[in-house]
């Protein structure tokens, strides 16, 4: 079964079965730096939830150790406390249970895109023709057809963090984790990115946790949007986005969607000021 | 090709020019030959090929080979075990440098005498000379692996192995390329030091015999011969590194 097949069979299931275990389910986070005599306090007892098929964002002042949960959920860092379980199962710690998409590209440039793309599933087990094929196929899908075999300098900057997502998206894990993958862009790409990924999102119904700091970003594309505090980071708000799906672009200009930025704008102000009123004077 | 040329042409025109004043000089002011000969007797001779010079010309060649091959592999080997084991690379690296510090000349008598005027001391002395440059490169490359592609491998779950095989190398690729490049000129010397100091063939004996006949201008053909040898191998090694390297950005300079 291809990916494309997969996501046609998910989408019948979708709204997400309460039943099924959540894909993600983070609970009391908490994390520390420990620097010679001082303890850098970044995550405080983050618990946070995505379910099945569900689009889930994180929205924070930056600096606020959203990058540092990322990693403590792909196992790179062991939390002080608390525990990372993926379909009802305790992952804390361990490598290997997520789809990542880092801020950067990271595309290896010694590999051609199709070959990049399929990194994670050779990392995985084994690469065969089917999943060249598939692979193929989702390339053309995103508008980078003939440039299967170009190596990623050549490509723009929009083009590499297409590919970049194509790699998370053809991760043989379930849950896909995007860390502010639109940040290094320029304001048009951005939002002509937002469209794409909301568009391949609906058809996929993958469940993806999306970090950034872009409200109009979040409130387009999620489910659910959890604010984040400034440092140390907590959970200050969960706020749930009513409109429906399949959703366009248009929405953004909605009165409720107006709304709802205002408040979360509100929000992420009070706490950017919050941040620099802390941030000790050198 | 108009580009090449207007990077070629300056060197070209400069050497040119540099020959011709050296051929005024030694005929203007009636220079002996045996003190400085003009380029024209140094061209003479190289086509002569006086005192069997290609005979010596090619156990040097076969001898740079086979060293520079075995110095670079010696290189790897060393630095993929020191970066594989960090206690070890802590103990050695210092030892490493040392090794360095040793002068060749000096060194190179003392192998003979450990180990006799065969084939052996010779391939020591420029194993000596070449595995340094490959070593520290290598390790060098391979420490600086960019971060935000490990941390990559790593979340997806990729093994140590997969993190050196996928990641780890290809990325030390151009700089285990560069210590190559050093290595492949410094084995052409370390064969003529090898043979200067014991052998029965080879430029570096040639230059021995010849300074012994105040023959100087087979002296300067030798001369020549290494430089030329040195230039060929940087080449190959270039060229390598060329196919190799093929995903490079090309740098504007």
């Amino acid at each position: 079964m291809t990916i494309s097949e997969q996501a046609r069979v998910e989408d019948r299931s979708i709204p997400s079965q309460p039943e099924l275990p959540p894909a993600l389910e983070a609970a009391g986070i908490s994390k520390a730096f420990r620097a010679k005599r001082s303890s850098l306090k970044v995550l405080d007892d983050i618990t946070l939830t995505v379910n099945k098929g569900e689009f889930v964002s994180i929205v924070g002042p930056s600096g606020s150790g959203k990058s540092t949960l990322f990693h403590i959920i792909g196992g790179l860092v062991k939390p002080d406390a608390g525990t990372v379980r993926m379909n009802g199962k305790d992952v804390t710690g361990e490598q290997g249970h997520i789809s990542y998409m880092p801020q950067q590209p990271a595309l290896f440039p010694w590999r051609t895109i199709e070959d990049n793309v399929l990194l994670s599933q050779e990392v995985q087990g084994r690469v065969d023709q089917e999943a060249r094929e598939n692979a193929r196929y989702w390339l053309d899908k995103v508008g980078l057809g003939g440039f299967e075999k170009a190596h990623p300098h050549t490509l723009s900057g929009g083009m590499q963090q297409r590919a970049a997502f194509l790699r998370a998206l053809l991760s043989p894990q379930e849950l896909m984790c995007l860390d502010e993958p639109f940040s290094a862009l320029d304001a048009l790409t951005r939002s002509d990115m937002q469209r794409w990924l909301l568009n391949l999102w609906e058809e996929s119904r993958r469940s993806v946790l999306f970090i950034t700091h872009n409200i109009e970003e979040a409130l387009l594309l999620s489910n659910r949007i959890y604010v984040f505090s400034g440092r140390p980071a907590s959970v200050l708000q969960v706020v749930d986005v009513p409109f429906p799906r399949p959703r366009r672009e248009d929405i953004i200009e909605h009165p409720d969607f107006i709304q709802l930025r205002r408040e979360l704008s509100g929000w992420m102000r009070d706490e950017q000021q919050k941040m620099q009123g802390h941030r000790p004077l050198k | 090709m108009r580009r090449w040329w207007s990077l070629v042409w300056p060197p070209v025109v400069a050497v040119l020019f540099f020959l011709i004043v050296w051929q005024l000089c030694t005929s203007l002011f009636h220079i002996e030959d045996w003190i400085l000969p003009s380029p024209a007797d140094i061209a003479k001779q190289t086509a002569e090929g006086g005192g069997d010079l290609w005979g010596h010309a090619l156990a040097t060649v076969r001898l740079t080979l086979e060293g520079f091959i075995i110095g670079t592999l010696v290189g790897l080997v060393l630095a993929l075990i020191l970066h594989l084991i960090p206690f070890l690379k802590s103990a050695l690296y210092p030892l490493l440098i040392l090794s360095q510090n040793i002068p060749t000349i000096a060194l190179a008598p003392l192998l003979m005498i450990w180990f006799g005027f065969g084939l052996l001391p010779k391939l020591i002395v420029i194993t000596l000379v070449c595995f340094f440059p490959v070593a520290v490169a290598t390790m060098g490359g391979l420490k600086q692996t960019d971060r935000m592609m490990l941390n990559y491998m790593r979340m997806i779950g990729a093994n140590k192995s997969q993190i050196f095989a996928k990641l780890e190398l290809p990325h030390a690729l151009p700089s285990i390329f560069s210590g190559i490049k050093i290595a492949a000129t410094y084995s052409v010397m370390g064969a003529v030091i090898a043979e200067w100091i014991g052998a029965d063939k080879g430029i570096g004996y040639y230059m021995m015999l010849q300074k012994a006949g105040y023959r100087t201008d087979r002296m300067f053909v030798a001369i020549m011969l290494i430089v030329a040898l040195s230039l060929l191998m940087f080449g190959l090694i270039a060229l390598l590194e060329k196919w190799l390297v093929r995903w490079k950005p090309k740098q504007e300079s």
